[in-house]
């Protein structure tokens, strides 16, 4: 009975030591950082992780984020500086750096994120709208994002909070102006389109006329060459016939024209009125041949 | 309120997130959580069985001391664990990260001590960005998602991309990766939408479409692994591929018809260069013709003119030899070959040949019946 009775005092110690045990432990885990809370004030910070000591009862401990943490915010739509509209998507990824700041000033992830959403809303107001559309989308998007951090770092830093990166996810054109830039791409496109077939026409039509030029060429200089060919021709006869009916010009006019009566005066096509007192009559009424006139043989008349 | 929450973490963090599980971690990816539950659950229970039937001192001492070295040997087993192929485990002494284990069983003291991480730290993972794999029966579809993949362009076009983004655990960064950062794959992600952007917003349309796509895979690549160090992550990014880069849907007919219009170009300088090449050498066969037509007439009209002096001179030869009765008989040849096939009339005009005049025409004279009619015959 007295054993048992001893049992029974030790095992109650036993339990009330186990409870003031675990009432003073803590552990702190790896991603966080934790406040030591007593009586509603903070006494101090553990940023290591691990077991660690508190007094019980009357000390709490909070535990508060160290890792990198979540910001998106919901797209919006900033005018940049030359008028242009922009639908601007960012987010942002911060870490408590204070936590008894960050508590104190906001205390929860739900309450930094809607303060942080308002930091990054006009920050990014403020940096895009001093920035044109081009420099957003093109040439300064990488400075612009570090100016949006810079701004909203100087505003958290008093809610101990640091932001690690604030970066614009989208930047893009309403519908109403997509649709614009769809319009102006199907031109342009179409202009391109049309530049080539007016090209292709226009090398074609080169293609040919070249060609056609050179068969001209070819031909007209053909041309020149025959008729320079047939002139040596013409010339050579020329001399041929010179050479040879200069021996006696006077046979050859009598033999020349003969042979043009005969090929000029064609059967059927020629009506001969003859005077008998031709020469070529000369034997007609007289079997001498005395001649009875000097007159022309024949008349010739081609009717 | 969560605040006030006492003692050792056991109960959720202070985002809510996660604050039904053991793990304080959230909704972070590590789905491994400290093994085996089911055995800590019935030590908890053996334990709390302890206590209560302590004070009654039901149970005979040596029958206690039993149960109570079987509880301990249990619980000192509940620290056996295993760590699959892909994975890595990262082993936690009271929430503090003390060591990494490789695949295969492992030990560690028993929980409370300490816990076991184990993320698929080995796997390459795939995000898919402008486009989700829609498991559809037996093969995957994917679907556009255009809010993602429509991009400005630095010329102020709009091009439609889709991408993938191939990344793992860093080999040393596994601590980071589940320590460093809340929520590692929406990070590579919304990582991920901005480089590529920013990298499609600096160039203009025409290099993205044709040629410029590893120079844009590994600029992003490069953008994203530089943001996610800035961030600590433990994230290696293996890969960015570019999947699809088109113009947007509404205009791609007209960039279409671009390649048309190239193609229309060449057809037309094709057609003209057939034309060209036909007619050119036609051009040429047809100056040698005219050529060799020249060179014909030439060489015929000599040739007519040495036959006809030949003819000449040979006939001039033998009137040279007698030239009264040559020139008579050449006459009379002539004069026999005219007349004799001539129709004639022979009139006696006398000295002054008036009497012909009365009997014109001569042709209905001589020609009662003509074989032709008169009309004609007039023409020369």
């Amino acid at each position: 009975m007295k054993l048992n009775f001893i049992g029974g005092v030790a095992g109650i110690l036993l339990l009330a030591a186990l409870i003031v045990a675990y009432s003073s432990l803590f552990t702190v885990y790896q991603t966080q950082q934790a406040l030591v809370v007593r009586l509603g004030q903070v006494v101090r910070v553990v940023d290591e992780p691990g077991l660690h000591v508190k007094l019980p009862f009357i000390e709490n401990v909070i535990d508060i984020d160290k890792r990198i943490l979540d910001l998106e915010a919901p797209a919006q739509e900033v005018i940049a500086s030359d008028q242009k509209r922009l639908v601007v998507d960012a987010f942002a990824r911060y870490r408590i750096k204070d936590p008894l700041r960050f508590y104190q000033t906001l205390g929860s992830k739900a309450a930094a994120d809607s303060q942080l959403n308002i930091l990054l809303n006009s920050a990014l107001r403020r940096v895009l709208g001093e920035s044109t559309f081009i420099q957003v989308v093109r040439d300064e998007r990488a400075e612009l994002m570090s100016r949006i951090r810079d701004l909203i770092n100087r505003e958290a830093a008093g809610y101990g909070i640091e932001v690690v990166d604030a970066r614009i996810r989208r930047a893009d054109l309403p519908e109403q102006n997509s649709q614009a830039v769809y319009q102006r791409m199907q031109t342009a496109r179409q202009r391109e389109a049309a530049e080539y077939r007016a090209q292709g026409l226009q090398q074609a039509q080169e293609i040919r006329s070249k060609a056609d030029r050179e068969v001209t060429v070819l031909v007209a200089d053909a041309t020149s060459k025959s008729e320079q060919i047939r002139g040596e021709g013409d010339a050579t006869r020329n001399k041929i016939f010179a050479d040879a009916f200069n021996k006696d010009p006077d046979f050859f006019s009598f033999y020349r024209s003969m042979q043009a009566y005969e090929n000029g005066l064609k059967p059927n096509d020629t009506r001969l009125v003859l005077n008998p007192d031709s020469n070529f009559f000369r034997y007609f009424n007289d079997p001498s041949g005395k001649p009875v006139s000097p007159a022309p043989e024949a008349a010739p008349a081609a009717k | 309120m969560p605040w006030s929450n006492q003692g050792g973490g056991g109960g959720g963090g202070p985002w809510g997130s996660g604050s039904g599980g053991k793990s304080p971690w959230g909704s972070g990816p590590q789905s491994g959580g400290p093994t085996p539950p089911d055995l800590e659950e019935m030590l908890r229970r053996g334990q709390d069985k302890l206590r209560s039937v302590l004070p009654g001192g039901n149970l005979g001492g040596k029958g206690f001391a039993i149960l109570a070295l079987a509880a301990l040997v249990l619980w000192g087993f509940s620290g056996l664990f295993q760590v699959a192929p892909d994975e890595l485990g990262v082993v936690l002494r009271f929430g503090k990260d003390v060591r990494e284990v490789q695949p295969g069983l492992n030990y560690h003291l028993p929980y409370p001590i300490e816990t076991v991480l184990t993320p698929k730290a080995l796997r390459i993972n795939k995000i898919d960005i402008g486009m989700r794999s829609v498991e559809d029966g037996r093969r995957t579809a994917s679907r556009d998602v255009p809010e993602e993949s429509l991009m400005l362009t630095g010329d102020e076009n709009i091009v439609d991309v889709d991408f993938a983004v191939l990344w793992k655990v860093k080999p040393a960064g596994v601590g980071d990766y589940l320590f460093n950062i809340q929520n590692p794959e929406g990070t590579v992600k919304a990582v991920a939408e901005s480089a590529m952007r920013e990298v499609i917003g600096r160039s203009d349309i025409q290099p993205i479409l044709t040629g410029a796509r590893q120079t844009v895979e590994a600029a992003v690549q490069d953008l994203m692994q530089k943001t996610l160090d800035h961030y600590g992550a433990g994230i290696l990014i293996q890969q960015v591929q570019l999947q699809k880069v088109d113009p947007p849907t509404q205009v791609i007919d007209a960039f279409r018809d671009v390649q048309a219009a190239r193609i229309d170009l060449d057809r037309s300088v094709n057609e003209a260069q057939t034309y060209a090449n036909s007619v050119v050498p036609q051009a040429r066969g047809k100056v040698a013709q005219i050529t060799q037509a020249a060179e014909a007439y030439k060489s015929q009209t000599v040739a007519q003119a040495t036959g006809q002096t030949s003819r000449f001179t040979s006939i001039y030869d033998q009137y040279k030899k007698a030239p009264d009765v040559t020139r008579e008989r050449m006459y009379l040849e002539t004069m026999e070959k005219v007349l004799g096939e001539s129709d004639k009339v022979i009139i006696n005009s006398g000295k002054n040949g008036s009497g012909v005049v009365p009997y014109l025409p001569l042709n209905e004279l001589t020609r009662p019946a003509p074989p032709r009619p008169p009309a004609t015959g007039a023409k020369p």
